[in-house]
């Protein structure tokens, strides 16, 4: 008799429930409309912050620690230092410093602290080989309190951007430091940013608290916590219910919740999605040095070029978030204006081409051959960011009716670098550096074997291009400069050895009545200080 | 009986062991260089040639395999599993306080589990085939049916974001609970009900309930005594599944946010963090050994027969 009860019981437990659920539909959003915070939630931890290395997670980094100098779109600004002076050789940088900063855990910031940080960096620096200036630095002086010189070994023209990147020539309190230097960890992170690191739970997650002392104006927004939340779904459920209000393009360049949800965030009009301006290009990078690969050819690279429909991918598959890429570097990079061939979407010139380079498509067969080989190329990209999935899986079908036979293959980003370095990769998906960084990072990558030295080794004046690279790096006369990079620029693209695909940015999704949602020149940062809830 | 869990315990070390040379030879298979490893897992934007000797060297990677193995066995009976290659931090302190998290949200659902099957299980065993024994059934095979990354999905979106009630993720409180400890608990009873259920039946015709019937003694009894008898079979089971959905919440934990093993585990495979994922894979099978000689141990007090011999 009583299990009917139980029977019974449980209808009405769901009956209650259903009910429940059709009526609660808009009581969620009433909560947590918290007016001077925001929490945003990323896939991992901020990791170790250590400015220094390379582990931490970089838009963390961006708001407790500051760079001497700023990168902005109308060039290089004053941050940390008022101003800098070139010496005529282009050898020694004096830089004034502002007398009005202290970090977080009150220590003066001034020339000392100045040298102690770069000193602390050059101890390490075979770890920043990345950036030249790392290895050209051969002094620091304390001239005064507030004056602080740099020296080099020669001119080196990107010495100011290269000081203004997130890391590693940024500013930790000196008492933070362990054994006199940063390299083997450090015991604090007291930046000089208009955020101080409050409370940080390990996988769960870290709370910045607006800089009351800050320089240049207090923060409004005044607390931004940083939550982890690994997957996808959950992120946009706790979006729906305000556990977190905020989100932003990951620095692997991958969202976490997708487009469509996106959207329906939107249309609800509790949120808002702001994009930038492209920071950076996703691209195929082709490894023209593999001696066995009909890619060696520039026709076959060139027909691949042709064979993608950018337009689909940027409006059918990637909703419109990415552009259609034409060039490497977008025209918004300094120096990369430059007049390049245009290669629009064009399978028949594709096909001609082909033809032309003697892959012979025979009839009944799906595949060219030249010679008895069959013209079969492989494709990795990372299988840990599903856009490139889909993208590699329409750039297949596109390539398989010229009669080119493409592999696909995911695998995770470890893997795409041992394969990048190893040159055991026909193309490989891949992105630039970025607009802070670019064109000198992604330019130098050419002759580097851990990047695209494989891509480039393969052109018939490679040793011309990489004596240009030299020489762009250390010329201080700006003209000369640019036709360098005009060289540069038009005999990679001449050559086909990478494919753009699309300009990436970066997107935030932020609640509707927030307010200068701005964007810094890198897209691994976002200037939280500037942020601001509008008055109701 | 001594003897016997003295026997038991001393053949517990040679299986460890063993455990740890497949796990230290089976990462030392692996084609990739440590050092390059380790330096990718930095985030080094460029690794030169000098960075990975330098590296090499502090690693002791230049020492024959034999030996490193040895002096990474020595080093694990003294607990130092080394250094995590990403954050250069003792992999102990990286692994303890997600062992713990994942080993709170495993014993609370193991609790649950055992107390919901054993219930389940005796409910439906003495109503056999009657109503409540097909709907528990059957609900059982709906709700296993269920991957637990939907359901999942599916009881946040109802319990946090329409009903209010739960938080969505994280850990942060009590409440935080309810949640992963529901969806573990429920796709697992539905395994191991059935096992008690099972078991219970089969003791239904075993001559002791016979004659106890015969005998008069009351119905509430005679179910006592088949739990009893039942239970054997489930204890095992129930032992080896604690480390089952220890090394199982990889699911649960990426989608509550859980910072348990489960993410640790999958993020250092990812880096391939190797002294992490060795150090897990050890402890896992520890975990397994010693939960194995639990279960024959509890077994053997439980029933007298099964210590013959010894």
């Amino acid at each position: 008799m009583h299990y009917k009860k139980i029977t019974q019981l449980s209808l009405l437990l769901l009956t209650i429930f259903t009910l429940a659920a059709c009526s609660s539909g808009d009581d969620a959003k009433a909560e947590n409309e918290n007016e001077n915070e925001l929490t945003y939630a990323m896939t991992k931890d901020i990791g170790d912050m250590n400015p220094h290395l390379y582990t931490g997670y970089m838009a963390a980094q961006g708001v407790v620690f500051e760079t001497l100098v700023e990168n902005t779109e109308e060039g290089i600004k004053p941050s940390l230092a008022e101003s800098w002076d070139i010496s005529e050789n282009g050898k020694v940088y004096t830089f004034t410093l502002r007398d009005d900063v202290k970090f977080h855990d009150g220590e003066p910031f001034n020339a000392e602290a100045v040298k102690k940080n770069i000193d602390a960096v050059q101890e390490n620096a075979e770890v920043h080989s990345w950036i030249q200036l790392s290895q050209k630095i051969t002094e620091t002086k304390v001239i005064d309190e507030y004056t602080v010189e740099i020296n080099l070994s020669e001119a080196y023209y990107p010495t100011l951007s290269e000081l203004s990147t997130t890391r590693p020539y940024t500013f930790l309190s000196p008492n933070d430091f362990k054994d006199g230097g940063t390299k083997n960890g450090v015991n604090g992170y007291n930046g000089t940013g208009p955020y101080i690191l409050t409370e940080h739970k390990k996988e769960e997650a870290a709370v910045f608290e607006a800089n009351e002392q800050y320089w240049n104006g207090v923060p409004d927004v005044k607390k931004v916590t940083s939550k982890v939340l690994p997957s996808g779904e959950t992120t946009f459920l706790a979006l729906k219910k305000g556990e977190i209000n905020f989100l932003f393009t990951d620095d692997r360049g991958a969202n976490s919740i997708d487009y469509e949800s996106m959207e329906a965030l939107e249309a609800s009009g509790e949120y808002q999605v702001v994009r930038s301006k492209p920071m950076d290009t996703k691209l195929i990078a082709v490894n023209s040095s593999n001696e066995d690969s009909p890619i060696r050819e520039t026709a076959v690279r060139e027909a691949i070029w042709y064979a993608i429909d950018r337009k689909t991918i940027s409006e059918s598959i990637l909703n419109g978030t990415e552009q259609p890429a034409g060039t490497l570097l977008s025209k918004n990079i300094p120096y990369a204006d430059v007049d390049l061939k245009e290669r629009g979407y064009d399978p028949e010139m594709a096909m001609e081409l082909l033809d032309k380079a003697g892959w012979k498509l025979d009839e009944g067969s799906g595949v060219r051959t030249k010679e008895g080989n069959d013209l079969n190329v492989t494709f990795y990209y990372d299988s840990n960011a599903p856009a490139q999935k889909t993208q590699a899986e329409f750039i297949q079908d596109s390539l398989k009716n010229m009669g080119i036979n493409l592999e696909i293959i995911g695998e995770d980003s470890t893997s795409i670098a041992d394969r990048r370095k190893s040159g055991n990769y026909e193309l490989l998906y891949t992105r630039t550096w970025g607009l802070a960084y670019d064109p000198e990072s992604t330019i130098s990558a050419f002759t580097d074997v851990s990047y695209n030295l494989h891509s480039t080794k393969g052109m018939k004046n490679s040793d011309e291009l990489y004596k240009k690279i030299d020489e762009v790096m250390v010329t201080v006369d700006k003209e000369e400069r640019q036709s360098l990079y005009d060289d540069i620029l038009t005999m990679v693209h001449d050559e086909a050895v990478f494919i753009p695909i699309t300009y990436g940015g970066m997107t935030v999704v932020a609640p509707e009545n927030l307010e200068n949602i701005n964007f810094k020149q890198t897209q691994y940062e976002l200037p939280f200080e500037e942020m601001a809830y509008r008055e109701k | 009986m001594a003897l016997y869990t003295i026997r038991r315990l001393a053949a517990v070390f040679p299986i460890l062991i063993i455990i740890s040379f497949l796990t230290f030879f089976l990462i030392n298979l692996s084609p990739f260089n440590p050092a390059e490893i380790l330096l990718q897992a930095r985030g080094i934007p460029v690794i030169t040639d000098d960075l990975i000797l330098q590296t090499e060297e502090e690693l002791g990677l230049n020492d024959p395999f034999i030996v490193q193995y040895f002096n990474w066995l020595m080093d694990c009976f003294q607990l130092n599993f080394g250094t995590s290659y990403v954050t250069g931090e003792p992999v102990w302190n990286e692994i303890k306080p997600a062992f713990i998290n994942t080993l709170k949200l495993t014993v609370l659902s193991s609790f649950i589990i055992v107390g919901l099957s054993i219930l389940l299980g005796v409910i439906c065993a003495i109503n056999e085939g009657k109503f409540i024994d097909k709907s528990v059934r059957s609900m059982s095979f709906v709700l296993i049916g269920m991957p637990s990354y939907w359901l999942a999905s599916l009881m946040i979106w109802y319990f946090s974001v329409e009903l209010d009630l739960l938080p969505t993720s994280g850990m942060s409180s009590a409440e935080s609970y309810i949640l992963p400890v529901s969806i573990i608990t429920v796709s697992y009873v539905g395994i191991y009900f059935r096992v008690i259920r099972t078991s219970m039946l089969s003791n239904l015709n075993e001559d002791y309930v016979f004659y106890g019937r015969a005998s008069g003694l009351p119905e509430k009894k005679i179910t006592l005594h088949l739990l009893r008898n039942s239970l054997q079979v489930s204890i095992s089971v129930f032992c080896m599944g604690i480390p089952t959905i220890l090394g199982g919440t990889v699911v649960i934990e990426n989608i509550f946010a859980w910072p348990g093993l489960g993410s640790l585990s999958v993020d250092s495979i990812l880096k391939r963090d190797f002294p992490i994922i060795q150090t897990y894979v050890l402890l896992l099978g520890a975990s397994f050994v010693v939960f194995n000689t639990l279960s024959d141990l509890i077994n053997m007090t439980l029933n007298p027969k099964l210590r013959k011999g010894f």
